[in-house]
């Protein structure tokens, strides 16, 4: 019998809408930097070039998100996620469920202490110091957040221009928020320390890793941390020395980070947030009709799920349909696994089978 | 990497030495399933065959899964992988493994620690048979009087891997369809696993019962 063996062909990429979404993003970023700050009122141009960069690496970052969403199972995902989300009657369970998974996967990251306690302690670390790092330093850049003295020793901060409550420039919070940023990138150089430490000596890692996206991303967050620990070494302890050249510094190493933002491993920092998607995708469909193996008759999977998945392999111009009306997906991985053996069972050798005696035999 | 079921005794040595790999230590990879338990001691053993066209990535929404310059489809990025088991229920070779409580999928890497070094992957260093083996094709194939054949067919799809099955016959490809493997009393197979096997399935079987590591 002869089957048409049909070749993948890959789904085609379109550029056009991930370009003007990427515009947009960083369109809509300049209008509330100029907003924010009051029409640029309080805006610092010393600045400038983190805004600048902020701004690109923005809309390079939503170009990059908006390529990812064609991806078939990733579109999938991204619009079935957000049809259940706004399912009417469950609005309230599934917000509830988001929080939920919110808190232990983003917040807590359990997943990630099941993986490894250092690997835990490595990531939050790094992602803290940065989340800090970036409350801090965003909303000083683009001009949302700036400071006014108030008597002789209160700072008053604003926010968009409106006034906030007055923080005495001595007393040990103050000290807190203004060394945020040395706190943070203590943080960080321990948790990158950490990571290189594992990338040196573990064998599996050492394997699989590669300098640009493995080390690279280390060693610029390291560069921006140790250059911002050093702008304020020179500004408490050396009068200022070198401190011009060291700025510098620091906003080479932070716009090349900025850059770095859309490729390799930091892109899971905007892709990981789909997890609370995808585990709202799993529970509902727990609760749902569930796939039977039509052969082993078990129950493996959500059938949503498995609809799903037969319409993104489809898409992505595979055809495993078989003889008998069914597709391979409609399967279990065991069956899957054992039709294959024997299959391979039945092959003839000389006049014989390779082993007698299987039950296809008997047919 | 060739790999030939009949010379498969189901010793799960493969299964044992899976686990001392480095990018996957304490978990093993490798599946032995029995393919027809009440009819023939034959086993099936089953790594990954690292498609040239690896549905398992191309069905991640994470893009989580990639293919390196060895044409090795590798486990899951670990900062990406979402835990969808897509790439899980996807693969045509029912390969891929889960973990929930990880997030994390991972799969067969043809021990890259290894292989990348010149050593044989744990597999193919222990088995006592050469069921699978490891090397060049020129090595292996004068050796065996089996057929290397990297093609199988689902249905209608035609998959092509890096990894060989040696055949028996003549054959260019493997066909798992249309040879009544899907039909006929097989189908009650492991509906009755729970009462005819019940000491293989508590003893051996259970790892490969599940994706779940």
């Amino acid at each position: 019998m002869a089957i048409a063996a049909q070749k993948y062909h890959p789904v085609k990429v379109s550029y056009a809408h991930p370009t003007l979404i990427g515009i947009v993003a960083s369109a809509v970023l300049t209008a509330l930097v100029i907003v924010g700050s009051r029409n640029l009122e309080h805006f610092d141009s010393a600045l400038f070039g983190y805004t600048i960069a902020s701004v690109v690496a923005f809309g390079a970052i939503a170009f990059r998100y908006a390529i990812w969403l064609q991806r078939p199972a990733t579109r999938t995902y991204f619009r079935r996620g957000l049809q259940l989300f706004f399912q009417r009657k469950k609005f309230a369970a599934n917000a509830g469920n988001a929080a939920t998974t919110a808190a232990t996967n983003l917040v807590a990251q359990r997943f990630i202490f099941k993986r490894g306690t250092m690997r835990w302690l490595m990531h939050f670390l790094i992602m803290w110091g940065c989340i800090i790092a970036a409350a801090i330093t965003f909303p000083l850049v683009f001009g949302w957040v700036h400071f006014e003295l108030e008597g002789d020793l209160g700072y008053r901060a604003y926010l968009f221009g409106f006034p906030l409550s007055v923080m005495q420039g001595r007393d040990v919070f103050a000290w807190i928020v203004f060394h945020g940023l040395d706190f943070s990138a203590v943080m960080v150089i321990a948790g990158c320390a950490i990571a290189i430490h594992r990338r040196l000596k573990d064998r599996g890692a050492i394997a699989l890793q590669s300098f640009l996206l493995d080390f690279t991303p280390h060693l610029l967050l390291i560069a921006i941390s140790v250059s911002g620990l050093m702008l304020t070494a020179s500004s408490l302890w050396f009068a200022g020395y070198m401190y011009s050249f060291v700025a510098l510094v620091h906003q080479a190493t932070v716009i090349m980070t900025l850059f770095f933002l859309p490729f390799g491993k930091l892109f899971h920092i905007v892709q990981r947030p789909a997890s609370i998607g995808v585990e709202l995708y799993q529970k509902r469909s727990q609760e749902m009709p569930q796939a039977v193996c039509p052969r082993c008759r078990t129950e493996f999977a959500g059938q949503m799920w498995i609809d799903d998945l037969k319409k993104v392999v489809g898409d992505l111009g595979f055809d495993y349909r078989m003889e008998n009306g069914n597709t391979l997906q409609d399967y279990c991985p065991r069956c899957k696994r054992i039709v294959r053996g024997l299959s391979y069972a039945n092959l003839p050798q000389a006049q014989e089978k390779v082993f007698v005696g299987g039950r296809a035999d008997e047919k | 990497m060739f790999i030939d079921p009949q010379r498969c005794i189901g010793c799960r040595s493969c299964v044992a030495a899976c686990r001392e790999c480095s990018t996957h230590k304490g978990y093993s990879m490798i599946f032995v399933d029995h393919i027809d338990r009440a009819e023939t001691t034959a086993t099936m053993p089953t790594l990954c065959m690292h498609c040239t066209e690896p549905t398992c990535a191309l069905v991640c929404p994470a893009d989580a899964i990639k293919m390196n310059e060895d044409g090795v489809v590798m486990s899951a990025l670990k900062p990406r992988c979402l835990d969808c088991r897509n790439c899980v229920n996807a693969c045509p070779f029912g390969v891929p493994k889960y973990n929930t409580a990880m997030h994390l999928q991972m799969k067969c890497d043809m021990c890259y620690d290894r292989t990348s070094e010149g050593l044989k992957p744990m597999c193919a260093s222990v088995c006592p048979t050469g069921a699978i083996s490891f090397g060049k094709y020129e090595q292996i194939v004068p050796l065996r009087r089996t057929k290397p054949v990297n093609a199988h067919v689902f249905g209608n799809q035609h998959v092509e891997t890096k990894v060989y099955l040696m055949l028996p016959t003549d054959a260019d490809e493997v066909r798992v369809d249309g040879c009544g493997v899907f039909e006929g009393k097989v189908l009650v197979d492991a509906q009755a696993t729970a009462t005819e096997e019940s000491w293989i399935d508590t003893q051996v079987e259970e790892s490969d019962k599940s994706n779940e590591f």
